[in-house]
C-alpha cells in the first residue's frame, strides 16, 4: 500500500471549514427544515410497557382546533418489514413499522401520530386521543444473569486453551461481577424528521449517521424504489450511535406526508428520547482472571448479559477487545441476551468495548491489587506479540507506550499503593489506570471530486459530519492531493444521492474516506492533464498526458516549475467549467483472512478527589495517550478525546436510565434527572497522541477517534474511586450511598 | 419585515396553499437541496414570505421585537419564545434540545439577560428586545464570541453552540469571577453532549481577556 508520510495538510491543525456557520445558527440540521404548507406530527405513546390496546378514541382529537389527521393502525397506510440486513445494507434495530399491530412491547411504544398546523395543536390533540389498554405486567427487571436467556445458553464468542483448569490451578485469582445500568445517548439533537412527497419521491430531511442506509430502509418500509427516495443530513446534533439507524418516528413523518402530500415536521420530545431510538442496554458481566504469582495472566473467562426489546436481538457483544487485548494461553467469552420490556437498544458511542473494558480493566486492578503489584506493571507484563485470538500481527500497536507515556505525564511514580494514603490540601486522592483498545477499519466507500474553473474543488461523499470534523477531513485530503488550499475546497456531505460514502459510526470515516478521495482526486487531476494535452491554445496541446503533472493547484512538465500554469487557467483555455473523477475504495471488515489485528490502543489515568466529610467525590485529573494512527486534524481529534473524558465521567459517575419495575416506564425521562457531566464536572484533561501512523489501514495512516476515549475511563475512575476509599464499585454509577459504606479490606471485598 | 412587502400580509407558518403552488416550490427546494453545497442551504425567510396567509382560528396576533426588527405574526397562545422564533419567524439558529429548561441549546437574550427561550411564553414577549444567534453575527461577519468558539473548536456537532455561545456573551457582562472555575460553573446550565467544555472555558477566557 501507498505510504504517504510527507504533507503540509495532513497531521496540521486546521480550523474546521463548517464552524463559521455553527456558531451563527445559519448550519441547517434536520428539524431548522422548513416549507410552505408544513404540518406538524406528534405521536401518541403508550402508557404500558407490556399488553395490547383494547380501544383507541381519536374522535375528540379530531375535532379539535388545526387538526388535520390522526393516523393510527388502521388508517396510517402500507408500511412493510425490512428485508434481513447484509453488510451496511438495510440496517435497522427496530424491525417492526411504526402501528403494525395493536400489541405493546415497550413503554412509549407508538400508537398512532397527530398532524395539526401548529406544533402546540398536534401535541394538545396527541394528548386528547383516549387510548385504552389491555395491561399485563411489564418485565423491565434489570437483573439480567440468572434469569432466562433469550438465548438457551450464553453464545461462544472466542474461545482458546482451556480456562477451566487454568481456573482451578491458579496461584491468584479474581472472579467479580460488574452490571452497567442502561444508558441513553441522548444527543442535544433530538431526533427528527422533515418528510416532503411530491407525489413521487420522497425527499426525507433525518437526524441520521447513515443516510445511504436510511434511504434503503425507508424506500423498503414505504414500498418505493430506492431512487425515490433522497435522505438528506446536512448536519447532525451528533448521535453516539443513536442515530446510525432509522427509528420509527421517521417512517410515520414519511407516512404522514404521503397520505396527506403536504410537508411533515416530526420532532421527537425529550421523553421519547428515553423510549424509542435506543440505548445502550443494561449490561451484567462475571470476569474471572487467573494468573501467576508473577503477574503472568493464564486465563480470562468473561460472560455477559445484556437485555434485549421483545421483538428484536442486539447483542451488545462485550468481548470485542478481550481476547486480543492480554496475552493469555487460555480465554473464553461468553454471551447471552435476556428479553425485557423496553424500546430497542442500539449501538452507543464504543458498544461492546466500552462495557466490556469497564469489566476487563476493573478486574485487572483488583488482580493486581491481590498481587501487590503496580497496575500499570500489571498490564505491561501481559502485552501479547500478537492477536493471540486470530494469530495474526497487530497492524501498529503502541500500548506500551501508551502507559509508560501516561505514566510520565501522570506523575504515577509518585503513586504510593495503600488505599487513602494519598492526601493533597486535606482531600483524599486516588489514582486509577485502564488500558483500552477499539477496533479500526476501512467500509466499502465512494467519493467524487471536481477541479473548477473558477480555481475551488468540490468532493462529494454520502457521509456526514456528526461533530467529528469530517467536512475539514475530506477538505485536508483533497488539499493534500491537489495543492489547493482548504479554503478553495467545497464539501458535500449528508446527501444519499451522493457518492455512497461510510456509515458515520465505528470511528471508521476518516479511515474509510482516506483511499477513495485521494483516488477520485488523482482521477480528476489526470483528467484535468487529458484537458491541458488535448484543448486547442492549451501550451501543453500535444503532449502527452504522462509528461505532464499536476501539483501545487497547477499543471506542469514534470520537475518543471517555470512551465506551471494554474488549474483555472487550462480550463478557461479549454472553456470547460470542470473536471470531476472518482475513486472507490474497499472494506476491511468481514475480511475472510484478514492479515493484520487492526486496533487503536490507549490508556487512561484519573485522579478523584474524596472528602469523606462532605461525601465529595470529584474526578480532578484525566491524562489519556491514544496510538490512533496518523492524527489527521489534532484539533477536532483532541477536542473529541476530551469529549468521550467528559462521557466517560458521566458513565461512571451520574448515568442512569431508571425503568420503573411496575409501568417499565424509564422514569428519569428528561435532562435533570438523568444526569450528565457539565461544564463544573469537567476535570484538568492532558491528551496525548502517539501518532504513528499506520499505513498497512491506508495511504495515510490514520484510524479515527471518535470511540476510543470512552474506552476504559470508567475503569480508571473506578479504580481511583478505590485507592482512595477502599471501597470497590463493581456496579455504575458509582453513588454516594456507596462511598458511604465502611470501608472493607481487600480479603472480605 | 413585519409583513410580507408582496402580499402585505403578516408572516405566519400556519398558511396553507394550493397543493398546485407547494408542488411546484417543494420541487424546486428538493432540487435545490440536492445539489446546494455546505453552505447555501435553503433560505426559510423566503420560503415564509411565499407561504403568508392571514390569521388562523386559535391563533393571536403578536407582534416580536427580534434583533431590532419587528414581526406582527400569528401564533398559537401557547407557542413558547422558542417554537415561535423557529417555526413562525424560522430563525432556526436557536436550538431545541429538552423544552423544560434543563440542556440550555434555546438560550437568547431578552433585554440583554440570557434565558431559557423553551420556558417562556411568546405572547408575553411583546415589549421586549430579543436577541438571538442570528442578531450576534453572520457567517461571513462574525461577534467576538462566536469567532472565539472557531478559533478554539468550542463545539463538536455544532447543536448547543447558539445556546452556548447566547450564555456566553450574556455571562461575560455578568458579575462572576476570573478564574476558569468560574466560567465552567456560570456555563454550567448550557450542556454539551460533545463534552467541549475545555474549550468552551478557553473561547470564553479569551473573549474575557480582550474586553
Amino acid at each position: 500500500m501507498d505510504q504517504i508520510s510527507e504533507s503540509k495538510i495532513i497531521g496540521v491543525a486546521t480550523r474546521r471549514v463548517d464552524g463559521p456557520l455553527k456558531v451563527s445558527g445559519a448550519a441547517m440540521y434536520a428539524s431548522d427544515h422548513h416549507f410552505p404548507g408544513l404540518l406538524f406530527a406528534w405521536p401518541v405513546c403508550a402508557t404500558i410497557a407490556k399488553g395490547s390496546i383494547s380501544s383507541l378514541d381519536t374522535a375528540e382529537a379530531e375535532k379539535m382546533t388545526g387538526v388535520v389527521a390522526v393516523y393510527h393502525r388502521t388508517n396510517i397506510g402500507p408500511l412493510y418489514r425490512v428485508p434481513p440486513a447484509s453488510g451496511f445494507s438495510l440496517i435497522l434495530d427496530e424491525k417492526r413499522p411504526p402501528l403494525e399491530d395493536d400489541e405493546i412491547r415497550y413503554y412509549g411504544q407508538y400508537v398512532a401520530v397527530v398532524v395539526a398546523n401548529t406544533v402546540e395543536q398536534a401535541r394538545a390533540a396527541a394528548e386528547s386521543v383516549k387510548v385504552t389498554y389491555n395491561r399485563e405486567k411489564p418485565d423491565a427487571d434489570s437483573k439480567l444473569r440468572g434469569s432466562p436467556l433469550t438465548t438457551e445458553k450464553p453464545e461462544e464468542k472466542s474461545k482458546r486453551g482451556d480456562t477451566a483448569a487454568a481456573l482451578r490451578s491458579a496461584k491468584v485469582k479474581v472472579d467479580s461481577i460488574y452490571t452497567i445500568p442502561a444508558e441513553t445517548h441522548n444527543p442535544i439533537e433530538l431526533h427528527a424528521s422533515v418528510a416532503v412527497y411530491d407525489g413521487q419521491k420522497f425527499t426525507l430531511y433525518e437526524t441520521s449517521q447513515a443516510v445511504v442506509n436510511h434511504r434503503d430502509v425507508l424506500a423498503q418500509m414505504l414500498g418505493v424504489p430506492p431512487e425515490q427516495v433522497q435522505v438528506i443530513t446536512r448536519f447532525l446534533g451528533s448521535g453516539f450511535g443513536g442515530k446510525l439507524w432509522p427509528w420509527p418516528q421517521s417512517a410515520l413523518a414519511a407516512a404522514c406526508a404521503r397520505n396527506l402530500r403536504r410537508p411533515v415536521k416530526l420532532v421527537v420530545s425529550r421523553q421519547m428520547m428515553f423510549q424509542s431510538v435506543g440505548h445502550r442496554p443494561a449490561i451484567e458481566q462475571r470476569i474471572q482472571l487467573a494468573a501467576d504469582l508473577d503477574g503472568r495472566l493464564t486465563a480470562i473467562e468473561q460472560e455477559y448479559v445484556n437485555h434485549t426489546s421483545m421483538l428484536d436481538d442486539y447483542d451488545e457483544g462485550c468481548g470485542e477487545i478481550t481476547p486480543f487485548i492480554y496475552s493469555t494461553p487460555n480465554l473464553l467469552v461468553t454471551g447471552g441476551l435476556a428479553r425485557r420490556n423496553v424500546g430497542n437498544p442500539t449501538a452507543m458511542r464504543g458498544p461492546g468495548a466500552v462495557p466490556g473494558l469497564f469489566a476487563l480493566e476493573s478486574a485487572m486492578d483488583e488482580l493486581a491489587v491481590s498481587l501487590k503489584m503496580d497496575p500499570v506493571q500489571l498490564r505491561l507484563k501481559n502485552e501479547p506479540e500478537i492477536d493471540e485470538s486470530l494469530k495474526i500481527p497487530f497492524s501498529s500497536r503502541h500500548m506500551k507506550e501508551c502507559l509508560t507515556t501516561g505514566a510520565e505525564r501522570f506523575g504515577w511514580a509518585n503513586r504510593t499503593a495503600e488505599v487513602g494514603s494519598m492526601k493533597r490540601d486535606g482531600l483524599t486522592l486516588g489514582w486509577g489506570v485502564a488500558a483500552c483498545a477499539w477496533l479500526a477499519a476501512r467500509t466499502e466507500t465512494e467519493a467524487s471530486v471536481e477541479l473548477k474553473q473558477d480555481g475551488t474543488a468540490r468532493v462529494a461523499c454520502g457521509t456526514q459530519d456528526i461533530g467529528g470534523g469530517t467536512y475539514t477531513v475530506l477538505a485536508q485530503i483533497v488539499s493534500h492531493e491537489t495543492g489547493i488550499p482548504v479554503g478553495k475546497i467545497d464539501v458535500v456531505l449528508g446527501d444519499s444521492a451522493l457518492p455512497s460514502g461510510p456509515i458515520s459510526g465505528g470511528s471508521w470515516v476518516t479511515a474509510s474516506v482516506t483511499p477513495a478521495v485521494l483516488e477520485a482526486a488523482r482521477n480528476a487531476g489526470q483528467r484535468l492533464l487529458l484537458t491541458a494535452v488535448k484543448s486547442e491554445n492549451s501550451p501543453f496541446k500535444g503532449r502527452k498526458p504522462g509528461e505532464l503533472e499536476f501539483v501545487g493547484g497547477m499543471v506542469r512538465l514534470k520537475g518543471q516549475a517555470q512551465s506551471a500554469v494554474p488549474m483555472a487557467e487550462v480550463l478557461r483555455i479549454a472553456k470547460i467549467n470542470s473536471v470531476a473523477g472518482t475513486g472507490k475504495s474497499a472494506g476491511t471488515l468481514g475480511a475472510a483472512k484478514p492479515e493484520f489485528s487492526f486496533h487503536s490502543y490507549g490508556a487512561q489515568f484519573a485522579e478523584v478527589t474524596w472528602q469523606p466529610e462532605i461525601a465529595r467525590l470529584r474526578v480532578n485529573r484525566v491524562v489519556t495517550v491514544i496510538d490512533a494512527g496518523r492524527i489527521m486534524n489534532p484539533r477536532p481529534a483532541r477536542n473529541q478525546i476530551e469529549g468521550a473524558v467528559v462521557m466517560g465521567i458521566g458513565m461512571a459517575l451520574f448515568e442512569e436510565t431508571m425503568y420503573d419495575r411496575r409501568s417499565g416506564a424509564p422514569v428519569n425521562n428528561n435532562l435533570a434527572d438523568y444526569v450528565m457531566a457539565v461544564n463544573a464536572d469537567t476535570p484538568q484533561i492532558d491528551v496525548a497522541f502517539l501518532d504513528y501512523p499506520d499505513y498497512k489501514l491506508n495511504a495515510l495512516g490514520v484510524r479515527g477517534v471518535g470511540e476510543i476515549g470512552l474506552a476504559g475511563i470508567a475503569a480508571a475512575i473506578t479504580s481511583a474511586v478505590y485507592h482512595a476509599t477502599g471501597i470497590r464499585v463493581r456496579d455504575l454509577p458509582v453513588r454516594i450511598e456507596d462511598l458511604l459504606a465502611m470501608p472493607r479490606s481487600d480479603s472480605a471485598d | 419585515m413585519a409583513f410580507d412587502e408582496k402580499e402585505n400580509k403578516p408572516k405566519t407558518s400556519l398558511g396553507r396553499l394550493s397543493r398546485r403552488s407547494f408542488l411546484s416550490q417543494a420541487g424546486a427546494m428538493t432540487a435545490a437541496a440536492a445539489v446546494a453545497p455546505l453552505a447555501s442551504s435553503p433560505s426559510p425567510a423566503q420560503t415564509a414570505k411565499a407561504d403568508a396567509t392571514p390569521a388562523f382560528p386559535g391563533t393571536v396576533s403578536v407582534t416580536l421585537r427580534v434583533n431590532g426588527e419587528s414581526h406582527a405574526i400569528q401564533i398559537d397562545p401557547r407557542a413558547t419564545l422558542l417554537d415561535t422564533l423557529r417555526e413562525t419567524i424560522h430563525l432556526t439558529g436557536t436550538k431545541k434540545g429538552c423544552d423544560h429548561g434543563q440542556c440550555g441549546a434555546c438560550t437568547v437574550h431578552v433585554n440583554g439577560r440570557r434565558i431559557n427561550s423553551c420556558l417562556a411564553l411568546a405572547a408575553m414577549q411583546q415589549n421586549a428586545e430579543i436577541t438571538t444567534i442570528e442578531g450576534l453575527g453572520g457567517p461571513g461577519k462574525l461577534h467576538p464570541m462566536q469567532d472565539a468558539f472557531v478559533e478554539h473548536d468550542g463545539f463538536q456537532c455544532g447543536y448547543c453552540t447558539s445556546g452556548q455561545i447566547m450564555s456566553a456573551v450574556a455571562m461575560v457582562k455578568e458579575p462572576w469571577g476570573k478564574t476558569d472555575g468560574d466560567v465552567r460553573e456560570a456555563m454550567s446550565g448550557n450542556i454539551c453532549r460533545c463534552g467541549a467544555y475545555p474549550n468552551i472555558v478557553a473561547a470564553v477566557q479569551a473573549v474575557r481577556r480582550m474586553s
